[in-house]
Parts: structure tokens; sequence; C-alpha cells
């Protein structure tokens, strides 16, 4: 039982990772249908960005009060904006283009896009894992025996604010109003006088300023990355947003959680050698999920799709 | 479509027309060519190149040393590098690939490498059908010479034995590492690998030995590929409170991120073990300051502390600008065995251009030659008869050499 909540704890904090990366592929999937692999790299570019960024600050070290939360805000917030200029550049010169193309063509563009990104990061900082400093104060608490390590906390708040923030921000402002619109039918919200192009370039810059914070907050939980790190992590973050419901962003964070839940559970006492079978036990609970809800978890639910 | 077939015949006429002068150019090269080049198949880039690039060198000095010196015939000697890491990881198929480019120049008679078991695993097939001589500095996997396995790497010419190699095999590196920790009065292990060739055969035979030597192996369990978060299997691993964990495997499939995430996991005194998969300096990188209180084993010797090496360390030294990796005497004394082998074809053959036959021949019935790490020879599997093991812990961020095992066969 003891195992069982410990695990439990793990894979939250795991899982709020792949929700965090899983809610751009969403909302990019859900405004124009394109799966953008490129989306893992984002991430790893966030973490590289962030790091950067804190080389600027000079910080090195943990860092205490006032100057943490200042430091903290900047790197979050510089890879953030970093992160979604590259996703808007990304939407301008490689998809724009391929919007009413066959749908096989943006996606190989995409992968395409995918291995550029990679291939940058591995010429910017080398193909070595590179280490992240440990910025942020670590105590751990204990609770009727579950360790809980403070960045797994923040691991799992950060995910679920920003969640609530983007649930607010489209379905409670004008600019998500317009998203929604633009999910639903283009052509019709274009005759509306929506700016589409505005609107598609918006969502990419949403999508990828959240894998800009993903990126911060995978590199403080690891304190290490390496160019290929999306790889991974983006797949199985694909993998949440698809069995969450691919373009409902509660689904998203859903599927994160469970994916992580499970990866965890894996390495419960019962199952021998649960570990290497981790990625089997997965992806089958994704094909048993989709066999009886082709749409995901909670795909049906929300008619609306952004 | 009239024009589509000619314009494909067109093309097939230019590939045979190509073909033809590559080969006709090969067997000149043969004749009056006057370059033999050593094929240095290395991981040079990525997370293995911290220990792979250290290795490269000492194959590549050793060939520029033999240059400068001067063959008979007048011949002269070139090393044809090539890096088998792919995304920053060591990669069979790409090994198997640079094996392909050695085997189809003429020139080159012989090959230094790999680094990594599981690509020999991709290579030995390929030199064992082209008879091209193959040296490894460290792969250290039993299979690959011994049993079963390794009767089937070699099945395209099973008479002839293309693959050698001077380090020491798993049975006795896991057997040494297994006889480290119970000297350190580790009792209890957790044994995890990275399920490849090299470190699912180290752990399996750490495992038997540890409980052979009367420890208790608590657990063992594999990783995955690209494997980022240990947490989960690590907190399953501090539940049974071991003395020490043993990971077999490299640095590249996660060793030194385990290490680190040990720490998250409350093992902050639980030591760690491995192999020579966590001897690179890379390892030191990505663990930081949690690599305090590791220990691993090498099958080769400390070259800074041999007196046979001393002479190898400084020329190293020199022409690198760098210290010597774990690897690098061994990937020399490789290259000096495959440049004795050649220049001897070359006297026996009149000066002329030895066949890979005669320097396959030749490798076999190497004995007694004086390299830095000790003399060399081999057995009927290509295994040395002299292997030597050292054993290392990391203090204050450094390597440090504690013993050395010499074992005669």
């Amino acid at each position: 039982m003891h195992d069982l909540l410990q695990q439990l704890v793990n894979g939250l904090s795991l899982g709020a990772i792949y929700a965090l990366i899983a809610l751009g592929y969403t909302m990019v999937y859900g405004i124009i249908e394109l799966i953008n692999f490129a989306h893992g790299d984002v991430y790893t570019l966030g973490t590289f960005f962030s790091l950067s960024i804190l080389g600027l600050l000079g910080v090195s070290n943990q860092l205490h009060g006032g100057v943490l939360v200042v430091d903290v805000a900047i790197t979050v917030l510089g890879a953030m904006i970093l992160c979604g200029l590259v996703g808007v550049l990304i939407e301008r010169l490689a998809y724009r283009r391929l919007r009413n193309a066959p749908r096989l063509a943006p996606l190989i563009t995409a992968i395409g896009v995918s291995f550029i990104l990679q291939n940058v990061m591995q010429l910017w900082r080398g193909p070595s894992p590179v280490s992240f400093p440990q910025v942020i104060p670590n105590p751990g608490w204990v609770i009727g025996g579950i360790e809980i390590q403070a960045k797994q906390l923040m691991v799992i708040l950060f995910a679920i604010v920003m969640m609530v923030a983007l649930q607010v921000f489209i379905y409670n402002t004008k600019l998500g109003k317009a998203m929604r619109a633009t999910a639903q039918d283009r052509d019709a919200a274009q005759l509306m006088g929506i700016n589409i192009n505005t609107t598609i370039a918006l969502t990419f810059l949403i999508g990828s300023a959240l894998a800009g914070a993903a990126g911060f907050v995978s590199g403080v939980y690891y304190q290490s990355t390496w160019f290929f790190n999306g790889f991974n992590a983006g797949l199985k973050a694909f993998t949440a947003a698809v069995l969450g419901g691919i373009g409902n962003l509660a689904g998203a964070m859903l599927g994160g959680f469970c994916i992580g839940i499970v990866e965890a559970l894996t390495n419960l006492k019962i199952f021998p050698n649960g570990n290497q079978w981790s990625n089997v036990v997965v992806f089958s609970v994704l094909v048993l999920v989709l066999i009886f809800r082709p749409s995901g978890l909670l795909g049906e639910s929300l008619p609306e799709k952004v | 479509m009239r024009s589509f077939g000619s314009l494909t015949q067109h093309f097939a006429g230019i590939a045979l027309v190509s073909v033809l002068a590559a080969c006709s150019g090969g067997g000149n090269g043969a004749g009056t060519g006057k370059t033999i080049k050593i094929g240095v198949d290395m991981p040079v880039s990525g997370a293995d190149a911290s220990i792979g690039v250290t290795t490269q060198n000492g194959a590549v000095l050793a060939i520029e040393q033999a240059e400068k010196k001067g063959l008979p015939g007048g011949f002269h000697l070139q090393a044809d590098t090539l890096d088998d890491a792919v995304q920053g990881v060591h990669s069979p198929q790409q090994g198997a690939s640079n094996t392909r480019t050695f085997i189809s120049d003429d020139a080159v008679l012989g090959m230094i490498g790999p680094f990594n078991s599981n690509v020999a695993k991709a290579e030995i097939p390929l030199t064992n059908e082209a008879g091209l001589v193959q040296i490894s500095p460290s792969n250290t996997n039993d299979g690959l010479t011994k049993g079963p396995d390794a009767a089937s790497l070699r099945r395209s010419n099973p008479a002839v034995n293309s693959y050698f190699r001077v380090c020491t095999i798993d049975s006795r590196q896991g057997a040494a590492g297994a006889q480290f920790a119970r000297k350190l009065n580790f009792s209890k292990a957790y044994i995890l690998d990275d399920d490849e060739t090299y470190g699912l055969g180290l752990a399996n035979v750490f495992e038997s030995d540890f409980k052979k030597f009367g420890g208790t192996v608590l657990g063992h369990d594999h990783i995955t590929k690209n494997q980022q978060d240990f947490k989960a299997l690590l907190t399953k691993v501090a539940a049974t409170h071991p003395d020490v964990v043993f990971f077999g495997g490299t640095t590249s499939n996660g060793g030194g991120l385990i290490r680190k995430q040990m720490f998250d996991a409350g093992m902050n005194n639980v030591a760690f073990m491995g192999g020579d998969g966590i001897s690179d300096p890379e390892f030191l990188t990505v663990a930081g300051t949690t690599a305090d209180g590791s220990y691993y084993t090498v099958a080769a010797p400390d070259a800074e502390k041999l007196p046979s090496a001393q002479q190898f360390v400084k020329e190293y030294q020199a022409r690198w600008n760098g210290p010597v990796g774990p690897y690098s005497a061994s990937a020399y004394a490789g290259a000096q065995v495959l440049i004795a082998a050649i220049v001897k074809a070359i006297k026996q053959s009149g000066n002329k251009m030895p066949t890979r036959a005669e320097v396959l021949r030749g490798v076999a019935a190497t004995n007694g030659l004086a390299t830095p790490i000790g003399t060399i020879g081999f057995d009927k599997d290509g295994d040395s008869t002299s292997p030597v093991l050292s054993l290392w812990t990391i203090r204050n961020g450094k390597a440090n050499f504690v013993s050395q095992l010499n074992l005669k066969f």
C-alpha cells in the first residue's frame, strides 16, 4: 500500500511533465488538425533557453527569497517568449503554405522540422547531456510514510495552473472564441471577420510557450537535458493527448497523468522486471482505450475542439 | 514511357561503368598502390565521445608513429577514422555501415574497433565474411568470442576467426567487480542494466558471482532506451535497502542519470558500482557532485601507473595535449599488433602489398608482443591470453585508481 501511494506520487509528477507538453500538441491539433511532431523539440529548446537565461543572470546555484522569485519568473517568461516565437516562426515558414495541402504533407514537414531543431540544438549545445543548475530549493516532506519533494509538488501545481489558465483563456476571452471558431470551421470563421492567420499563429505562440515553460520545469526537475530529449518526451506526450482525446485540453491533462501513473506503477514489486515493460504497458493501455473509446477518454464529451 | 526506359538503361550503363572502373582501380591499387590503411571505428561524437575520442587517439598515435618510422617496401600507413555514434549514442547500424566502408576499400588491411559490444555484434559477421582482421580495445561481452553466440557471428565463414581483442571479457570483469564489492563489505546489491549486449551480460555475471561470494542480490531490473526518469524504479530499489546499486551499462544509456537520481530517491548513502561503461569522463559530468561514492572496473590497466606504459603516456600527452583515457593504451596496443602483422606480411610477400588473409594470419599468430599494457598473445577464439583489470573509485569528483588484477591463461 505504501509502495503504491509512493509510486502514485512519482507518477503524478512524471505525468505532469507529459501533460504540459501534451497541452501544446492538443491545441495545435484542435485548430488545424496537424500533429506537430516538432513540439517535443520546442520543449527541449525551452530547457536550453532557460539554461542560457540563467547563465545570463549569473545563476549557477540554489536561490532563495526574492531573488529566487524574480530570477525564476524572468527565466520562465523568457523561455516561454522565445519558444513561442520559435513556434510562430515554424508555423509561418513550414506549415502555413501547406495549410490546404493533403494532410500527409504537413505531417512529413513536421517530422522534418523536428529533425532540423534536433540538429540545431546538437550544434548549439553539443550532443552530450548538459546539466541544469538546481535553482529551486528542494526540501522533502514525509506524510504518512510517503515522501514528496518540493520539485514534485511544483511540477504538478504548475501543470494544473497552466491548464486552468488555458481553459479560462479559450472559453472566456474574445481571442479564445476566435480560436474555437477557427477550429470549428475555418472558412466560416473567416467570413465572420476572424483573421485566420493571426489566430493560428496565436495558437502556435501559446502552445510553444507552454512547451517552453515545460522545458524549464523539466530542467529543474531532472537537472539535465540533451538535444534528443524531446523525441521520447514528445512521443509520450502525443500518446497522452490521444489517450485523453486529441483536441481536448482537460483530456491532454488527464492523459498525461494517466501515462505517468501507469509508467510509475509498472515499477511496483508485484511486476517483476516492470521497468523494462513500461513502454509496452503504456501503449497497450492506449490501444485498449482507443478500442473502446476511439476518440479518447474525454474526446466526445465536448463538441468544440480547440 | 519510352524515354523513361532509355533513361534507366543509361543509368544502369553508367552505374556498370563506374563499378568496373572502381574494380579496376582497386585492382591496380593492390598492385602498385603504396598506401595501406587501418580503419578505426569508435563513437567519437555525443555522450560516448569522452571515452571514444581518447580511445581513437591511442590507435591513431600508433599508426602515426609507425608511418614516421617507415614501413618496409616504401609503403605508407594511414588511419581511416569513422564515427559509429548516431544522435549522440553508439549505433550498431552505423558501425556495420562503417565496416562496409572499410571492406570496400582495398587499401584497408585491418580495423581497430569498435568500442561497444553491441556494435561489435553487428560488425563481426561482416569482417568474418570479408576476411578483414578486426581488433577491439574494449569489447568485453563474452559471446563475441565464446560459445554458440560467437559461432553464429562467424556463420558465413566458420573456419576463420577475424575478431580479436586485447581487453578481458565480462565473465572476468563481472567476477572482479563482485569480488571488489565484497571486499568493500557490500553484502546486499540491487542490479540494474541497460539491456544491451554489454550491459546485460556484465550484470548477469555480476549477479551470479556476487551470490557466489556470499552476497545477497535483492533484485535485477532493466532500463529502457532513452529513459530519463528513474525515480519510480529507484523508489522500488530504495525500498529494498541495498548497500550498493550495480549498473551494467554505459553512461550514454543512463549510468550518470541513475546515479544522480539515486539522491532524489533518498539513496544518498548507497554506493554505486559499474563496469567500464561508466569509466568515461562523461559520467563525472552527468552525475556531477553525486558521482562521489561510485566504483567501477576497467578491462585494462591504469596506463599512468604501469612502468611499461610510461613512454606511451608521455608520447600520447605530447601528441594530443590531454590525459590518457581508460582505453587509449589498449587501442594503441591493438594497433601495434595489427601494424606488426602488416609489416611481417609485407616482408614475407617480398615487399608487395600484402593480402587481408596474410595480415589476419599474422595477427592470429601474435605471441609475446610487447605493448604498453604488457605482452600480448591470443588464444584460438581471439581473446587476449594475459588480460589486466583495474579497479577504480570516484572521490572528490575525480577517478582514483584502487588496484589492479593481472590474469594469466
